[in-house]
């Protein structure tokens, strides 16, 4: 007989006993579909720039701001108390024994939301607690936190509550802005001095 | 199809048939290299002077079968959430009475018939068209069928749960009957003359 078919059929044997030894406790720990698919469409997974800026701005022990970015975008910009995990790290042990305490929020953000809901998927997947993302990600934070701008007159007065926090929180995180907002001072000129011409003497007129 | 990077929105769902087209052409082009679009080859079966087809399809089932329980046992995938196909008993019955008939007479089944069709054979032509024969008259009176066709459904049922063994048991076992049909095709193999074709 061929060679080649004793030794297949040995591997083909071994499996088989393989297969008879398995015990039959369940090993994948990954939540249903059905559960996936409710939690990623729940609003309540999403939390707004102004909710993270406030717990940054309070330095709230309960929340973990995490960049999934990779390292370089990381260095070159990133939001203030945010440590950085990059996407591809999450399932190292040490990074899911971070991800899986209960008391801590966890809240990731990336660029503009893909890669953090990626990481939000990995994550949830896995049933880790309190795993949040920052809706918008660090383009939304920038445009509105650091570059936060003013809203129109005609704007109600929670516009304006709002832009006065992020102006606050923006001053926070990088100090009052080098540039004063109108760029030109006018140099008060020395008053010119008027010379009065000297009084006429009296005399007489009439 | 291409799970879990279409469903998931990774790739457009645009790009489905494109894949489609592809993985057919790749399953038609390993059919027919593999001499599967001669029909002689696939009676052979039937005959006892080449066992091939039966030796594939078996080969294919048991290899599956092991990566599901060899992966499901790594905690990589999670068998419990694969889909199974619903189970009617009596269009199952007849429906591969049927299929058999048309297998050893034509001597193609669906996919080979195509291949068959695309290297120029007129058999596998005739065959196909039959087949759309078939689909065409099953369409049309499907009110007849209608009653067998959706009679004793028992939904994604699973042979060693109706049989009432063990699962690691049945897939063993499988393994061992698939060895057992291995030897004993090749057997036969022998003592049956050579056919050439």
């Amino acid at each position: 007989m061929n060679r080649n078919y004793i030794v297949l059929v040995v591997i083909a044997i071994g499996l088989a006993i393989g297969i008879l030894l398995m015990d039959n406790t369940k090993r994948n720990n990954e939540i249903d579909p059905e559960t996936l698919a409710v939690n990623y469409n729940d609003p309540s997974r999403f939390l707004s720039i102004d909710e993270v800026t406030d717990r940054l701005v309070r330095k709230d022990p309960g929340m973990l701001l995490i960049d999934v970015r990779p390292a370089e975008q990381y260095k070159l910009f990133a939001i203030p108390g945010a440590i950085n995990i990059p996407i591809d790290s999450l399932l190292t042990s040490s990074t899911l024994d971070l991800m899986s305490m209960v008391e801590m929020d966890k809240v990731l953000y990336s660029n503009s939301g893909a890669t953090s809901d990626q990481a939000w998927l990995l994550m949830e997947r896995l049933d880790m607690p309190a795993v949040f993302v920052m809706e918008g990600g660090i383009n939304n934070w920038f445009k509105n936190i650091v570059q936060a701008t003013e809203p129109s007159e005609s704007a109600p007065q929670e516009e304006f509550d709002v832009y006065s926090f992020r102006l606050a929180a923006n001053q926070y995180f990088y100090g009052s802005s080098d540039k004063p907002k109108s760029a030109e001072i006018k140099v008060v000129k020395k008053a010119p001095v008027v010379r009065k011409a000297p009084a006429p003497e009296s005399g007489g007129g009439c | 199809m291409v799970a879990p990077l279409i469903p998931l929105e990774q790739i457009p769902e645009a790009w489905n048939n494109v894949f489609a087209v592809l993985l057919g052409m790749g399953f038609g082009f390993t059919l027919e290299s593999s001499g599967f679009s001669s029909s002689r080859k696939i009676m052979g079966t039937f005959f006892g002077y080449d066992f091939v087809v039966l030796k594939v399809f078996f080969t294919a089932a048991i290899t599956a079968m092991i990566g599901i329980f060899y992966f499901d046992y790594m905690g990589w995938m999670d068998a419990s959430l694969l889909y199974i196909n619903p189970y009617y008993v009596y269009s199952a019955i007849l429906g591969g009475l049927i299929m058999g008939f048309g297998f050893s007479l034509g001597g193609f089944c669906p996919g080979t018939s195509f291949c068959g069709v695309a290297i120029g054979k007129i058999d596998a032509l005739v065959f196909s068209l039959g087949l759309f024969l078939g689909i065409l008259l099953f369409s049309e009176l499907y009110g007849l069928f209608e009653g067998i066709y959706n009679s004793h459904f028992m939904g994604g049922s699973k042979i060693y749960d109706l049989i009432g063994m063990k699962e690691a048991v049945f897939g063993a076992l499988l393994i061992f009957v698939a060895i057992g049909m291995f030897f004993g095709a090749t057997w036969i193999e022998k003592k049956v003359d050579k056919v050439i074709y």
